[in-house]
């Protein structure tokens, strides 16, 4: 996987570089290989989902897969989720940005300011589309609403000033996550999360979707299998979407960035990834020995 | 300024010395003393500066602030593009010979600007300048000892209220405000319910301490326009050999866009009383980490001195970022074995 910093040249340049640049060649042979794997993943990953204790669901995400795979003494105690500046930066960065794209608001204060306007209304209107958020924001008291707004404006700042926006193609679809329910299994979903997403073209000028995700923390090894979990929810999701090329991971704090070309071994890695991540948390799955030893 | 070829500015503002406000040099114009207890803390929320002076009322020195963070803004220098990696590769040396102390396998170790001073100098100030508290070992010495210093706690609530400033321009009740600041990052949750427990008497001496402070902060802190895009606690965090070695750090204010090729971002970084040359030598490793980070120096400095009500800005040289490296490397060379 590919790793680079943007130090020596433009932020701006690099980071939209590694997320534009055309395919090769090998995107054209990746292109049916990735969609025939698409074909069998499903019953793969549906093997995986036995039943768990409670017959609870299970909706995995990128933080239970580096949860999973990560050195045990880089796993954080549990805590439960709770509205707070940090957790709320990103839905309200988002939707500044979303605003910003669009022309609406002119700078990503703009657009944060509002988002949390917009939040604070449906929740003091009683609407049915109000969020837990809304209604966590609408209760702060106005500095605790200032301090949430200003990390969101640097969460928001940082990413519109990490790309150079006139380069896309077509305008980019800010901050959609993607789900994929398991059509086999009602007890497994998966989720791939990605700020920004476009398109870049492969040699023959077809298209295939790019996307750009946002990280936190240090570097970690298990990076790579974070994203390839992306990657596969992607190609799981193709029918109804573009299919994906391409996933970039960027760090703000650094600058750091990490491409995965999205290919056969790509969907390997993230099958699995899940297959590690749901046996680290009590799933034992009947039969995933292909996966499991993939894994190791 | 703009000196293709070059790599240092020949034209600067010069060296950053502690400047009073003109309206405290010349008393033109002084603020209302503090009143403890009522009455909200307002800056005219983007108002031009220059409504202010046509009404015939002296420059706040925020305005002054402003000034000189704009002036030359349309002739921002060029660095060398190879700087960046000559720094880096300077500093990966270091960082591999101090892994090679610690071990391959001993944790990740993460040096703050803190770093830059022996810990003697840092235990006497533990947490005056722009050092932002980050729960790192060289950062948050003597911890073991009181989890929450007075002047740790101080420096934590003013920086909220900084934020604020910048993002709202007011604050009507600084504790109360601060404190609700805190409340909502889990990080700072705790320090909060520490103010909450605090007696009466020290609770009443830390929200004077805090009226004052602010004040001068709302007198120094430029209105920003949304089109110089402040963005306040940004966070940096420089990885060096694989990641055994983080350097970090984080922008109080950082406003301006990125332009590619030149210096174009401005630093606003917050003292609380310190060491004031601790501070700009934090500050310079904070342009260092910015550097790194995306390849071009901020363009343009400032400190705010909020016990003083004073201020400082000054340029961002090439010599600035060589001399700080040669300061973290010297610091890296003596840490070992037992920090972690």
């Amino acid at each position: 996987m590919p790793e680079g910093s943007t130090s020596g040249l433009s932020k701006q340049r690099q980071l939209t570089g590694a997320l534009l640049e055309p395919f090769g060649a090998a995107a054209i042979d990746n292109r049916a290989a990735v969609l025939d794997a698409a074909r069998q993943i499903p019953r793969t990953l549906a093997d995986l989902a036995v039943p768990r204790p409670g017959g609870t669901s299970f909706r995995l995400t990128d933080h239970h897969v580096r949860e999973a795979l990560g050195p045990p003494d880089g796993v954080t105690p549990h805590t439960p989720f709770a509205w707070s500046a940090r957790t709320a930066r990103r839905a309200l960065g988002l939707a500044g940005l979303r605003a910003l794209a669009t022309g609406a608001v002119r700078s990503p204060i703009d657009g944060v300011i509002s988002a949390v306007d917009d939040a604070v209304r449906a929740a003091h209107r009683g609407e049915n589309a109000a969020s837990t958020m809304d209604r966590w924001l609408a209760g702060l008291p106005p500095a605790g609403r200032a301090a949430v707004q200003a990390g969101a404006v640097t969460w928001a700042t940082r990413l519109w000033c990490a790309l150079d926006w006139g380069a896309f193609e077509e305008p980019p679809t800010i901050g959609r996550d993607h789900w994929w329910d398991s059509p086999h299994s009602s007890l497994l979903a998966l989720r791939s999360r990605a700020e920004v997403r476009s398109i870049a073209r492969d040699p023959a000028g077809s298209p295939l979707s790019v996307h750009l995700v946002v990280l936190g923390g240090p570097r970690r090894t298990t990076i790579r299998s974070e994203l390839s979990v992306a990657a596969m929810v992607e190609v799981l999701c193709s029918p109804r979407s573009l299919p994906p090329g391409r996933m970039v991971g960027w760090w703000p704090d650094s600058g750091h960035l990490v491409t995965l070309e999205i290919d056969q071994r790509a969907l390997d890695d993230g099958v699995a990834a899940v297959a590690r991540t749901l046996a680290h948390t009590g799933v034992t799955p009947a039969d995933c020995g292909g996966a499991i030893r993939a894994a190791a | 300024m703009d000196l293709d070829g070059s790599v240092t500015a020949l034209v600067h503002t010069p060296l950053m010395v502690l400047v009073a406000p003109r309206q405290e040099q010349g008393a033109l114009w002084s603020p209302p003393p503090p009143n403890p207890g009522d009455g909200a803390l307002v800056v005219s929320a983007g108002r031009p500066a220059a409504t202010r002076l046509e009404a015939g009322r002296p420059a706040a020195a925020r305005d002054e602030v402003l000034a000189l963070l704009r002036d030359g803004s349309g002739q921002r220098p060029r660095f060398d593009p190879g700087l960046s990696g000559g720094l880096r590769a300077w500093l990966e040396d270091a960082a591999a010979e101090l892994v090679a102390r610690r071990g391959e396998d001993a944790p990740p170790l993460f040096l703050g600007p803190r770093l830059l001073w022996d810990e003697s100098v840092a235990a006497a100030d533990p947490v005056g300048t722009t050092t932002h508290p980050v729960g790192t070992a060289t950062d948050h010495i003597g911890a073991a000892a009181d989890p929450y210093p007075t002047e740790w706690v101080r420096s934590c609530l003013i920086r909220a209220l900084f934020a604020q400033v910048v993002t709202t321009g007011q604050v009507e009740n600084p504790l109360e405000d601060a404190l609700d600041a805190l409340r909502v990052d889990p990080g700072r949750s705790g320090m909060a319910r520490h103010v909450d427990g605090m007696p009466d008497e020290a609770r009443a001496a830390l929200a004077a301490s805090l009226r004052i402070h602010i004040e001068n902060l709302m007198n120094l802190t430029p209105r920003f326009a949304a089109g110089w895009l402040p963005r306040t606690h940004d966070r940096v965090a420089i990885p060096l050999a694989g990641g055994r070695v983080v350097l970090n750090g984080v922008f109080d204010l950082l406003v301006g866009a990125p332009v590619p090729g030149r210096a174009a971002l401005c630093a606003l970084g917050l003292t609380t009383g310190g060491r004031w040359a601790q501070a700009r030598t934090a500050l310079h490793y904070l342009a260092l980490l910015e550097t790194l980070r995306s390849g071009t120096p901020p363009f343009r400095l400032a400190l705010l001195h909020s016990a003083a009500g004073r201020y400082a800005v000054e340029d961002v040289l090439e010599e600035h970022l060589r001399t700080i490296v040669s300061h973290v490397v010297v610091r890296l060379s003596t840490l070992g074995a037992g920090d972690a």
